[in-house]
Parts: C-alpha cells; structure tokens; sequence
C-alpha cells in the first residue's frame, strides 16, 4: 500500500516498472482511494489484429490519501472530536445570542483540549518507540499537532472569544507562552546549578523569559545572582514588580493602564538613562528590553525564534493596549525583520500573517492548502466555529455550497473512504445541507456489506434519513448473495423486510421448484411461521398456504386440508403449472373411509379439472402445428412455456385416475349427504 | 448515577465480556475482554479495571472516574470481525469470526499474553463461501457451541479438532444469539424473528420449540436468560423492542415492550439482582430497567433476596408480570449523550462496561441495587 506522506509535495512516486507504450491508468476505490496500474498504451496490432500480449506485470497499487489521522493514536482525534461537533451542531439549533457565543467558545476550547491530548499521547507513543522510521512519523504528527494547535489558538482569540474593552495582548502573551517552552527549560537547567549565574545560559534564560512577560520567574533568577543584594540588581527588581499586569479583576480601564504603563516606562527610562546599571552590562539589557529599546529587541531577535515571538514581545514593552486591529501593521514590521535578517517565510507565516491582518479566507485558505495534504480535521473544524460566529460569510461558492459545507465534505469524504470510521463520516454528512445527502446516497451504495450486522447498522442509517432507495438497494444485494449461495431462507426474510415483490416472487418460484423436484420442502420453520407476510406476492401466498394443506394434512386434519386446496384451485391462488400438482394432492382424499369432500365441492374439483384439461388439449394442438417444437421426452416436467410440454404422459395418466376417483367419490358423497343420520 | 467514564480505545468494539469470577469467589471479576469490528485489522484485547474494589466507592468522583479507566492488558490480532465472544474457563476465550471460524485463545494473566491456541476453520459456510460466525455460547468448560448466517449450529468441545456434531439445518435464516437454557437445550434467535430451543440429547436438526415474536418478523439480535429463572427469557429486536417470554406458555408466551428507536444489540440481566435489566442500542443509548417495583405486589420474597435463587418461584417473577403493571417498572438512560452505535455491555459486581462504534468503553458504577 502506498500513501502520499510527504508534505508539500504534490507528486508522489509509485514503484511501477517504466516501458515503451506504458501509461498509467486507475480505477476508483472507495472516496479517497485509487487502484493504479500499468497499462500499455494504445497497443500495437499484430498482423492477425489481434491486440499484442498483455502486460507481464499486474501489481496493482492501492493509492490513498488524507490517511495522516488514521493512526492509533490520532483516531481518538477524531472520534474524541466528532462528538464534541455533533454536540455543537445541536446546540446551534437549540440555542441563540449569548447562550450560543459562549458554548462556541467551549467548543472551541473542547477542540483544543482534545488535540493537546492526542499530542502528550502521540509524545508519550514516540518516546517508547524504538523503530526510527516509526519515530519520525509520530514526529511529523506532533509536529503538525503543534501547528494546527497554534494557529486555532490565535484564531481563537482574534474570532471567536473576543472579549471588547479587554487587552488582547494578555490573551497573545499566553497563546507564546504556551507555545514556546524553551526558555522555561533553560530556567529550570539553570536553577538546578549550584551557583546560577555561572551557568552559560543564565542571561539567555533571563531574557527569553523576559520577553514572554514571565515577570515573576524572571525576577526569582536574578535573585539567584552572586551581586544580587547590589544596588543595580535591587532596582531592576523593583522595576520588575512595579511593572504593571493586566487583571480583569481590576476593573481598570484600557486608558488607565495605558495611563499607569507610561508613568513606569518613564521610570525605567529614567534609571536607564542615569547610567544605574552600566556596571553590568547583561542587566543594561534587561533594562533596555522594559524600556522597549527597538534596537535591543532587533539585537536579540534570535531569542525569539520566530517573527510572531518577536511581535509579541515588542508590544509587551512598547504597546501593551495595542487594539486588535492594529496587530496587522506591526505583525508586517516583525515580519520584514525577520527577512531582512535572511529568513524564509514559510506556509504557516503567511496564515498566522493573514489571521493577524484579520483576513479570514485567507487563512482557511492557505491552511487548506497547507495542512489538507494530510487532513482536512483542521479546516474544517475550525471553519465550521467560525462559520457559527459569524465570522466567515456565507457566501455560496461556486460548486453549490458554502465554505463550511465544502470543508466538511472534503472531512468527511475521507473518513467515509476508511474502513472503519465510516460511521463517523456519515454524522458530518449530516450537518452538510445542500450537498451531504447526495454524498451519503453515493458512499453508502459502495460501501462494502461483509456481515448482515453491518448491512443492519446501514440499514438504520438508511431508515433514519429516508433515503428507502439505498435501503432497498441493501436488501436487494443481501438477498442475492444469500440467493447465490443457495441460503434461500436468509433471501426471503430479506425480501421480505424490504417488501421487494419481484425478487420475493423469483424466489419463491424456486422454493417452488424445489418441492416439484424433491416432493417435500425445505425452509419449513420459515413457511410454517409467515403469518400475514405472505400476502406480499401471490406466488408466497400460494406456497405459505400449500404448506400449510400439507402439514393440516400430516396432521390427519382433513377436512381442513381439503378445504384449503379446493380454495387455492377453485380462488386461482395457485399458479396454472401447480395444478396437476394439486388435483394430484386431492387423490388419497378422495380414497379416504371417511367421506370428506362433499357433493359440492367435488363439482368444484371436477370443474377445475376440466377447466385443465381443456387448456391441455388446447395447447396440444397448438404445439402441433409449431413445427420445431420439442421432441417428448416422457417423465420429465418441463416448466409451462409456450411451446413446450405441459404435462408429461404418465401426469395425464394420473390425470385419468383423478376423473375416476371424483366421479366415485361424487357417488359417495351423495349417498352420505342423502343419508339422514340416525338420531 | 455517577458519570460514566470514557475511554477512546481506537477500535470499533462489537462485544465485551467479563471474565467470570472464579468459582467461590465473592471477590468480583476486574478483568474484561473486548474484540473489534469493521477495520482492516481487527483485536480481541483484555483489559483491566481497578474500581471493582469496594472501599473505591468512599473514593472522590475524579478518582473514581479515573480508577473506572479501564487499562490494556494485552491484545491480539483477531482474523475477521469478532462477532461474539465468551470465556470458557478463566482463562480461555472462544471468538466467533466473520471468517466463518471459531476461535480458541488463551490468556496467561500472569505473563499478561495471549495467544490463539485452536482454531476451527469454516465451520460455517454456504455453497463454498463462508459466512460469518455470529454466536458463540458455553455450557461447562467442555461444551462450546456456535451459530452463524448459513443457520448452521456446530457443537465443539476443546481440544478436539472436528466438531462433535452439526445441526446442518437448525435455521433457514441467520442464527444472531444464542444460550444455554439448560446442559443439552440451547436457546437461539434468529434474523426472522423466531425464537428456537433446540435438545442435543435429540437425534435431529429440527428444534423442539419455535417461538415466533410478531407477525412483522423483525430480526431478533440478542438473548439473555434470567439468571435464577432459565424459563425467563428477555430478548432483544431489530424495531428496538424488549420482549420477555414465559417459554413454560405454549400460547402468549411474551410481553413485548416498546424500547429504543432502533435495534437493540445486547440485553443483560444484572447477574445477582435480576430484577434489573440493561439493553444496548444502535441509537447510541444504554437503558437500565428496573423493575424491583414489579415484585412488590406479586414476590415479596424474591425481593429480600436478592442473590441467585435457583428455585422456581412459580409465576412470581416480576417479568412475568409486566402486563399487568407495566407502569412500574422505571427505565433510566444511562449515558449522558447519544452518539454512535452502543454494540455490547456487560455487568460485573457494581460495574458495567459497554462497547461502542464511537471506539469507546463506558465504564459505569451501578447504583445501589435492591
């Protein structure tokens, strides 16, 4: 099996064997798969214009993509998820205004919780792996776990929790916090020495803290300073404590803390520009970061890893109350320093760019683009938020649907072409209003029914949205893989639940056959317990009820039985080639001591039987003149076609019989019915 | 109700099963096995769960749920869906597979591994092609028997290769559940509603009974006897509905009771206070009935009692009884929402586990029963 793995790359190689005349060609599997193989093209003719040998090579490849999330591990991604979304979707409809904004505000954090948890699982798998190669593929997924993580937390705090009349920033310092750990790890390294600042990287822990706004952790390693008890260390420190926090317990106004920001920024600038700390020139830079010095920010740009660490930091120190709209403009400056300083602008700059320039599509876009190579969980989850938001208008794309729709049928087109998470699929096709049940009408007619436990779970999915030409399609399929494997029982009960008269009646037309051919019938537990269900097809009515002459019969319960035949030929319940049957059944009723049909009902007899013979003769002669007709061949019944033989010469002997035996029961009948019982 | 506790297991689970508690043991079972469905790779996987202990009830909630957590013991890869399972001694499971084969595993709870250690192929097949095995039931640690789509019974017994005997014809349909009624009667449901007892004493393939539910023929998909009263019956149907039987009745043997919106997979009695019942559905529900406020009027004694009783107690069981009060008995959903498919559940001690198309285990601390 083979599957595209490698990211950004769009063409993938298949180990097929090159030859003059090859060309690919490939057949549809189920959803995202495809069977490819080697064909010639166009072959060349030998002379006798027969096309030249096939291919010597026959493999045939097994192609599928969007497989990234089929992993042990990221299938509880995606099971964990869709019942936090099947759970939203109903709580759009239930819900409105504020109830509705704060349970999309859930929803989105539920998501994000899950992929936390997928990626401390997906970590914790890694580690215990030994195999390298197995290794490195947890570590594309942990790594695209990361990504996908810190691009939905920033969507989340620009679109979906925005809270007015608050400080974003507070919000963005955690979303860097929390994605970049690197220099708490160093922290912790450096605290575990015995003397810290002895440590090589102790100022670069200080100001990578720093620069997070971790003022408290920074201010407990400058306290671990051989000179911390000097005047410099003391008043940096005190800088550090007054620096004032955001608290939305403070009830503080925007304007306020701007207000009480600038006064201590005044104070740093101050004690920088006295010239306090020019005996260390490690904590000048401390006091040059608080200060918000852009050349110092540019100077220790390395700290910062990445141009959205930087812009973060940069207005920590220089515009802690920047407006969310405002973020674009320095966003583009970070951006341009970073690559003026040699680095690439990569896929995810440009979607982290585009959701700080507030520009939506763009970054569902760009994150299609990048991420759907190996799923579209991503997009799709997120765009479905959005959408419920308010965020994304929308707008009816080209192909019939929105952006949402789009999104959520590519998600789950992919998990209706597993094997297994099918089911999954098919509650997201739900939620796609235009375009989802068409889809599910095409996926359920392919998907494969290996047990008649799956064929009644889809079954129920069928049911439950109406779509009764896929359900009958279903049982159509069960009842002639069960026809084909001679399960005849098992093919009635199928045919009969969907009500499929046809194939009921074809069927039964061999159960039919069956007991010509053998005399006595199969299946009877099913026969013997039709009950009303018979009445679907004539033909099933006939053989429900000519079991049951037989068994009122072997039950000695003539008079019953008599009846019953008498009422299937004499109501035509019977078909025309069973008759001969039939009248052949009535015999050893006729022969019994007992008198048990009556005058009446031997006239009735007696005139089907003429009505038989009749069409015999009938058709005798008209068998004559067809020339070609077939040559006799005595004791074989032949089924009533046209121009076949209806009844073989020792039936019409029988026949013969019958007339006698009515005519002697007639004559006993009237004698019993003369009879005036003695009291 | 405490809440239940979740576990994404990765696996579509088709049927779970405790292991049983070993004889004179008043220490409940705190192990379980699960087999799989529907993926390329399927499992039969034993797990582990610490909450049976009883001094866990004094636990907080959070604990609780986390001693609920069931974790893996081990697992093996399982050829075809596993269809149904049981566990023939302590240690021995019999999987019933799509592939049309039983087979036999062996758990070393020691080494914590397990290994296949008899199969028998194709026991169940049809004009060559074979069909899935879809029942498996035990009887003693020496009888095993199997029911399958082609209507076959096949009677086994461990260690012996070949089967100690067919039933060629015992169902024109699907055979979808089957139990031991008694040593040598087996009880079996079938996909055209049909409710069959068949003797092994019996020298033939047809049942001694047959039992028909209504005359839609709804496939019935799961049975359970009562643990005190095999003559108590409770089945499950593809409409959703709950039937019980009297199979001592010849003529109205049941009451049927209007239950989920879609077919009902599993139906358990709870194994030591019988007066409740659990059912398991395709709608994504797990429904526990009780019906202890049945017996009030009609078995004072039963109540008190509580544990297995083997005596008959007549007409007095309160399943028997629904017709008349049906109002009392008190039907509570267990899970807290509905999602996909619940396949399968099981009772031990105060614990009941379910399987799910969600790949899920729910582990549920049963309230106090009376």
């Amino acid at each position: 099996m083979a599957s595209s793995s490698e990211r950004e790359v769009d063409n993938i190689s298949l180990p097929l064997p090159t030859r003059e005349h090859a060309t690919l060609r490939s057949v549809w599997g189920l959803g995202n798969q495809l069977f490819v193989y080697a064909a010639n093209r166009d072959p060349p003719r030998q002379s006798d214009g027969r096309p030249s040998a096939r291919p010597q090579t026959t493999d045939i490849l097994d192609v599928r993509w969007n497989a990234d999330m089929y992993g042990p591990v990221t299938r509880k991604l995606v099971n964990e998820s869709h019942s936090v979304f099947v759970m939203l979707q109903g709580q759009v409809t239930s819900h409105t205004g504020s109830a509705l904004y704060s349970q999309l505000k859930k929803a989105s954090r539920k998501y994000r919780s899950v992929l936390k948890a997928c990626t401390l699982e997906l970590q914790a798998v890694e580690s215990c792996e030994e195999n390298a190669e197995k290794r490195s593929y947890y570590d594309d997924q942990i790594q695209l776990l990361e990504i996908v993580q810190l691009i939905w937390s920033l969507c989340e705090i620009l679109f979906i929790d925005i809270s007015p009349g608050e400080m974003v920033l507070t919000q963005l310092l955690n979303w860097i916090q929390s994605h970049f750990s690197y220099g708490r790890q160093l922290a912790e390294e450096v605290i575990k020495e015995e003397q810290a600042d002895t440590h090589p990287a102790y100022w670069q822990a200080v100001y990578r803290l720093l620069l997070q706004g971790d003022v408290d952790r920074v201010r407990k390693l400058l306290s671990l300073h051989t000179c911390n008890q000097t005047q410099p260390f003391a008043s940096v420190d005190e800088l550090l404590k007054k620096m004032p926090q955001w608290r939305t317990t403070h009830a503080m106004s925007l304007a306020e803390f701007d207000l009480k920001w600038r006064h201590w920024r005044e104070e740093c600038m101050r004690r920088y520009e006295e010239g306090q700390f020019t005996a260390f020139s490690q904590l000048e830079v401390v006091v040059q970061i608080l200060c918000g010095d852009m050349l110092v920010f540019s100077e220790h740009r390395d700290l910062c890893e990445t141009w959205y660490h930087l812009l973060i930091s940069r207005l920590l120190f220089q515009h802690p109350t920047v407006r969310p709209t405002d973020l674009s403009l320095y966003a583009q400056e970070c951006m341009e320093e970073f690559r003026r300083a040699g680095q690439r602008m990569g896929d995810l700059d440009n979607i982290l760019l585009a959701a700080f320039e507030f520009d939506l599509h763009q970054v569902v876009k760009d994150s299609s683009t990048y991420l759907s190579g190996h799923s579209w969980w991503f997009v799709a989850h997120l765009t479905d938020i959005l959408h419920h938001c308010g965020q994304i208008d929308s707008q009816k794309l080209a192909f019939g649907s929105n952006l949402r729709e789009y999104l959520l049928l590519q998600y789950a087109s992919g998990l209706m072409s597993h094997h297994s998470l099918w089911q999954v699929g098919v509650d997201y096709l739900d939620f796609c209003p235009v375009l989802g049940r068409e889809h599910l009408k095409l996926f359920i007619e392919s998907l494969p029914l290996d047990s008649e436990r799956k064929a009644n779970k889809l079954l129920h999915i069928c049911q439950e949205r109406d779509l009764s030409e896929q359900a009958q399609s279903i049982c159509k399929v069960m009842g002639m893989r069960c026809t084909d494997d001679g399960r005849l029982g098992s093919a009635l009960s199928w045919f009969l639940r969907s009500k499929d008269v046809p194939a009921a009646t074809r069927l039964t037309e061999r159960f039919l056959q069956e007991y010509k051919e053998h005399g006595r019938f199969s299946h009877v537990d099913l026969l013997d317990h039709l009950g009303p269900t018979m009445l679907l097809t004539k033909q099933l009515t006939f053989l429900g009820k000519y079991r049951e002459f037989h068994r009122l019969y072997q039950e000695k319960d003539l008079q019953a039985a008599a009846s019953l035949l008498l009422a299937l030929l004499a109501e035509r319940v019977a078909p025309r080639d069973f008759w001969v049957t039939l009248l052949m059944d009535a015999l050893p009723l006729l022969e019994t001591p007992q008198v048990v049909l009556g005058t009446q009902q031997t006239y009735e007899l007696m005139h089907c039987l003429e009505e038989l013979t009749l069409e015999l003769q009938k058709h005798s002669t008209n068998a004559a003149t067809n020339i070609g007709a077939r040559p006799k061949s005595p004791g074989v019944r032949v089924s009533a076609t046209a121009s076949t033989q209806l009844i073989s010469e020792s039936d019409l002997e029988k026949l013969k019989f019958l007339r006698l035996a009515l005519a002697r029961n007639l004559s006993r009948a009237i004698l019993h019915e003369g009879t005036i019982a003695p009291a | 109700m405490a809440v239940p506790s979740v576990k994404y297991v990765s696996q579509k689970i088709s049927k779970i099963r405790w292991r049983p508690r070993p004889k004179q043991s008043l220490q409940p079972s705190d192990t379980f096995a699960t087999g799989s469905w529907d993926d390329e790779e399927n499992k039969l996987s034993l797990w582990q769960v610490q909450g049976q202990d009883p001094g866990s009830s004094r636990l907080a909630e959070e604990d609780a749920l986390a001693q609920n957590e069931p974790q893996l013991l081990c697992e093996v890869q399982h050829p075809g869906n596993v269809m149904d399972l049981c566990f023939v001694t302590q240690e021995h499971i019999a999987t019933a597979s799509s592939t049309g084969s039983l087979i036999l595993y062996q758990h070393h709870a020691n080494l914590q591994h397990v290994q296949a250690v008899q199969e028998w192929m194709n026991l169940h097949s049809s004009s060559g092609r074979a069909c899935p095995c879809t029942a498996v039931a035990t009887c003693g640690e020496d009888t095993v028997v199997t029911g399958g789509e082609d209507g076959r019974i096949s009677l086994l017994s461990p260690g012996q290769t070949a089967p100690v005997r067919v039933l060629e014809r015992a169902d024109s349909c699907t055979i979808n559940s089957m139990t031991f009624l008694k040593q040598a009667e087996v009880l079996t449901v079938n996909a055209f509603g049909q409710l069959k007892i068949f003797d092994l004493r019996q020298n033939t393939d047809t049942p001694a009974q047959i039992f028909s539910v209504t005359e839609d023929h709804w496939s019935l998909l799961c049975v359970d006897k009562h643990p005190g009263q095999p003559h108590v019956v409770a089945t499950g149907g593809q409409d959703g509905s709950l039937t019980i039987w009297d199979l001592r009745q010849d003529r109205f043997p049941m009451t049927a009771l209007e239950a989920h919106a879609s077919s009902m997979w599993e139906v358990r009695f709870h194994p030591h206070h019988a007066e409740h019942l659990f059912t398991c559905s395709e709608d994504g529900s797990l429904w526990h009935w009780d019906g202890s406020a049945l017996t009030s009027t009609l078995d004072i004694s039963a109540k008190g009692g509580g544990e297995v009783n083997s005596k008959h107690t007549g007409h007095h069981s309160p399943w028997l009884g629904l017709d008349a009060s049906r109002n009392k008995l008190e039907i509570t959903s267990i899970l807290p929402y509905k999602s996909l498919p619940v396949n399968t559940l099981d009772i031990e001690g105060a614990m009941l586990v379910c399987g799910t198309d969600s790949e899920t285990i729910y582990t549920v601390t049963l309230p106090q029963l009376t």
